[in-house]
């Protein structure tokens, strides 16, 4: 059964790059522009992952990972950040909201893929590219 | 990585980022203005930071690098560390201009732009970091080394789910090289691209004007169109089979298709239409850059800017305008000084207007600056050698103004940065006749000008004249149209009178100069009706001419198609269209009709025009020539009807059929005695005399000698025709010179003294 990865960006480039990624390695995604559009459609659906964008406008990458953290009580859905922000204090802050993992922009489609099977085993078909 | 998917990534980026970085302009003037609330700040940074991002992840690196250096300026204005200032949005828009320099070449030709905008770089980073003169990130002293690599990989996260990915860990490749030092190096170690062209790019079709953004309810609106075409089709389908179809069956079905097809033309034009504001966003940055390089103040103000028109002549309107606004700021508004001193704020204000009239767009640039010197215009056309000293002495205010329009005029009088670069206004003009427009301006010394500029809503289907010539059939765009002339009968073969060998037709008092459509196609003609002709009275560039065709058949609606690379060149056609009947129709260009015909016979045409402008416009400066008659002191006559004053002497005078003549420079010509044949003048009185005095009148390769008791003078004033007078021969009534004076009708005399200078055409 494939999963489903909830990707939140604002930029429409980047956020059809990442569908793109996710999409071609057999995951269903659905999208959202930002931190509360994000929100609404994370209590709609049955949501495996969360890729998130960071600076963002309404609601930033950050806020939208602690809501989702208590929208989702406790269930264990990954959430990554995917941001060009590398700054450790940033990554701390992403680290307290309960962001599982930060991913630095630009990425590559391997590397996206790579830590999406990390973290979702069994998620990325081999070879779907 | 699929190749054509690189490139739509690329698209989408372009028009993301384009879209971006002209409200980022617009952000930062604001910025410049004063306050704009956090929010703003905060878009203004997303904007270089998302494009950054993208940039990234597509490999174009010196994007990448630029937009990182403004992306940490623009970070700490947003966290107020740095105060806005002139300084700053100068730096800022530097930054936009360099970013949308790479878009653009990008769009282009696939590459980023060669330069790499070290300067502009390194004083982002100044700004971000004024204390170092040489930007020294703190943290990561050589790209290589990756200060994180300390932070154990293992931190749990906060919450439940399984931790130990150490995704908190940086990625060697997937951390951001340290900005602006080493850049060699960091060019070096660059992360691949996630999406890497695997071919060149050079062929993407430009971004800027390949997509565009529909409402999806207007969509949807057309799918359901589409979905009763669908509908109407099928019907028509089953009418077509069935034998025993009622007339009024079909009827109602084309009706029905008729009306689907009216609205679904409305609906797709709509997706087409394009506020004019999207023009106009990029205005207040153009506005801005010009009033700092001339250190002028300048308030720009837009209404209307939601008024839709085609797309296509939104990318149309956008350098003319440009252009209008570059002229409008370097020649019409004044220094603050100038403007102090005149009484008037330091600020000048620029206004655009934009509103729907007639089914046209038209278009008020107004600027409350010292508008047009006339004087100084006429002096630079003299300089230029645009038209000659007696041209430049007669010509009207109007005509003055129209000047600027001219190849190779320009009234600053230090050729200066702004108006220096791009085109003239003739170029403007031609632009704006290209899609069918038309400019004018009105101008008040001291208060300001205002250009308009009328233009089609869009291009692709216009209403239009289908007229015939010889055994085609040319559609006449209806803007250009004016009106229809039919002469049947003998008013058809009198109406067609020559001027200096011109043909011209006289339309309520103006010589209106004629085209044959005929002979300019060489076509052999063939009337409908032999005595029948149909003049077609049509506008180009503020001038009237008629074209000769041999039917008018109706109006149509029709659809442009462009012509054929081969012949694009030809510029009396604008184009193609298919008829009703399945054949193809060739569109008139009217002002390359007019051009054609005027390379055949400039000098006849300006003649004719003169004449016809001195007729139009009785209230201008005319040339009269005066003399007198037994009886009548004071007579006049439009100089430009005498083409020589002559002498004869009275021995000279002999009869031929029974007429007075004299042998002139090896021709008969025949002699009216004006006197003869104007009420309330009697025959010479100085009958005595040995000479005659002539004017020669010359129409149409023919000659006539008017013979008058005295030629007094020639004069050049404003003339206030004033018609009325109910005496044949006489045209009107004018004062001249303190006096009462009657113009002379001089094709009424010929007419009356059986002369006949017409010929049929």
């Amino acid at each position: 059964m494939s999963r489903t990865v909830l990707a939140v960006d604002d930029a429409m480039t980047m956020r059809k790059m990442v569908s793109f990624t996710l999409r071609s390695a057999g995951l269903e995604v659905i999208e959202a522009t930002n931190g509360a559009e994000a929100l609404q459609k994370l209590s709609g659906a049955q949501v495996d992952l969360i890729i998130t964008d960071v600076n963002m406008p309404q609601m930033d990458g950050i806020e939208f990972t602690r809501q989702a953290r208590a929208l989702l009580r406790g269930r264990p859905v990954p959430i990554l950040i995917l941001t060009t922000e590398s700054d450790q204090s940033k990554k701390e802050l992403g680290r307290a909201a309960g962001a599982t993992g930060w991913i630095v922009k630009p990425f590559q489609q391997e590397q996206l893929l790579a830590i999406v099977g990390k973290v979702l085993p069994g998620s990325v078909t081999a070879g779907a590219r | 990585m699929n190749n054509e998917l690189h490139q739509q990534f690329v698209r989408d980026m372009l028009t993301e980022s384009f879209e971006g970085l002209d409200r980022f302009d617009q952000d930062i003037l604001q910025l410049e203005k004063g306050g704009v609330p956090d929010e703003t700040l905060h878009t203004i940074f997303r904007v270089v930071h998302t494009l950054k991002g993208t940039a990234g992840c597509l490999g174009f690196t010196r994007i990448q690098r630029l937009a990182h250096a403004g992306e940490n300026v623009l970070d700490r204005l947003r966290e107020h560390q740095l105060a806005p200032s002139t300084a700053l949005a100068g730096v800022l828009l530097r930054l936009s201009d360099g970013l949308r320099a790479h878009l653009t070449s990008i769009d282009a030709t696939g590459r980023e732009a060669d330069a790499d905008h070290g300067a502009l770089i390194a004083e982002l980073d100044r700004i971000h970091q004024p204390s170092t003169s040489v930007p020294e990130p703190a943290a990561a002293p050589r790209p290589a080394i990756f200060p994180e690599a300390s932070v154990p990989a293992e931190i749990p996260v906060a919450t439940a789910e399984p931790a130990g990915w150490g995704l908190f860990d940086p990625l060697p490749e997937a951390s951001f090289p340290a900005p602006s030092n080493a850049t060699a190096a960091s060019e070096s170690s660059e992360t691949p691209p996630a999406f890497a062209s695997t071919a060149t790019t050079a062929t993407a079709a430009p971004a800027s004007s390949s997509s565009v953004r529909v409402d999806t309810g207007h969509l949807d609106r057309l799918m359901n169109l589409v979905g009763e075409l669908v509908l109407a089709r099928n019907q028509l389908m089953q009418v077509a089979q069935s034998r025993t179809a009622r007339p009024e069956t079909v009827a109602e079905v084309s009706q029905r298709l008729n009306r689907i097809t009216t609205e679904l033309q409305e609906g797709v034009m709509k997706t087409r239409m394009q506020p004019i504001g999207n023009v106009w966003s990029k205005l207040p940055r153009i506005v801005r850059d010009i009033a700092v390089g001339l250190g002028k103040q300048v308030r720009l103000e837009t209404i209307g800017s939601e008024t839709e028109l085609d797309r296509t002549i939104v990318e149309a309107i956008r350098d003319p305008l440009t252009h209008i606004i570059r002229n409008s700021i370097d020649h019409g508004i004044e220094s603050p000084e100038v403007r102090v001193q005149a009484g008037k704020p330091a600020e000048g204000t620029l206004l655009m207007r934009a509103f729907h009239e007639g089914g046209r767009v038209n278009i008020e640039i107004v600027d409350d600056g010292a508008g047009i010197n006339l004087h100084k215009v006429r002096q630079r056309a003299l300089e230029r050698a645009l038209l000659s000293a007696d041209d430049a002495a007669r010509l009207s205010e109007r005509e003055l103004i129209a000047l600027i329009f001219a190849p190779g005029f320009s009234t600053a009088e230090k050729v200066s940065d702004v108006s220096g670069r791009g085109v003239g206004m003739d170029v403007v003009r031609t632009n704006i006749e290209k899609i069918g427009g038309s400019v004018d301006v009105q101008t008040t010394a001291g208060e300001g000008t205002t250009l308009r500029i009328k233009i089609p809503l869009t291009l692709a289907i216009v209403p239009a004249l289908i007229v015939r010539s010889g055994a085609e059939r040319f559609a006449i765009p209806q803007v250009s149209l004016v009106e229809l002339v039919r002469l049947e009968g003998e008013a058809a073969t009198r109406a067609i009178e020559q001027v200096y060998g011109a043909p011209v037709f006289r339309l309520r008092g103006q010589l209106l100069p004629l085209v044959f459509l005929h002979a300019e196609l060489k076509l052999v003609s063939k009337p409908a009706l032999a005595d029948v002709v149909h003049i077609v009275v049509l506008q180009s560039d503020s001038r009237q001419f008629g074209l000769v065709v041999d039917a008018i058949c109706d109006t149509e609606e029709i659809v442009v198609k462009p012509l054929g690379k081969h012949l694009m060149g030809l510029p009396m056609f604008a184009g193609a269209t298919i008829m009703g009947d399945g054949r193809v129709a060739l569109i008139l260009d009217v002002p390359g009709l007019a051009q054609h015909a005027r390379l055949l016979g400039e000098n006849r045409e300006r003649a004719a025009s003169r004449q016809a402008a001195g007729a139009d416009d009785a209230s201008e400066r005319s040339q009269l020539l005066l003399f007198s008659l037994g009886g009548r002191e004071r007579l006049a006559m439009d100089l430009d009807q005498a083409a020589r004053l002559e002498e004869f002497s009275r021995d000279r005078i002999e009869f031929t059929a029974g007429r007075e003549a004299v042998q002139y420079r090896g021709r008969i010509l025949p002699l009216v005695r004006v006197g003869r044949h104007l009420p309330g003048a009697h025959a010479s009185a100085a009958t005595g005399d040995e000479k005659i005095q002539v004017i020669v009148y010359e129409k149409g390769g023919h000659a006539v000698g008017l013979v008058v008791d005295r030629i007094c003078d020639i004069i050049e004033e404003v003339v206030d025709l004033q018609p009325g007078s109910a005496t044949p021969g006489i045209a009107g009534s004018a004062i001249v010179q303190g006096r009462i004076t009657d113009l002379v009708d001089v094709a009424y005399l010929l007419n009356a003294a059986g002369v006949s200078t017409t010929r049929a055409a």
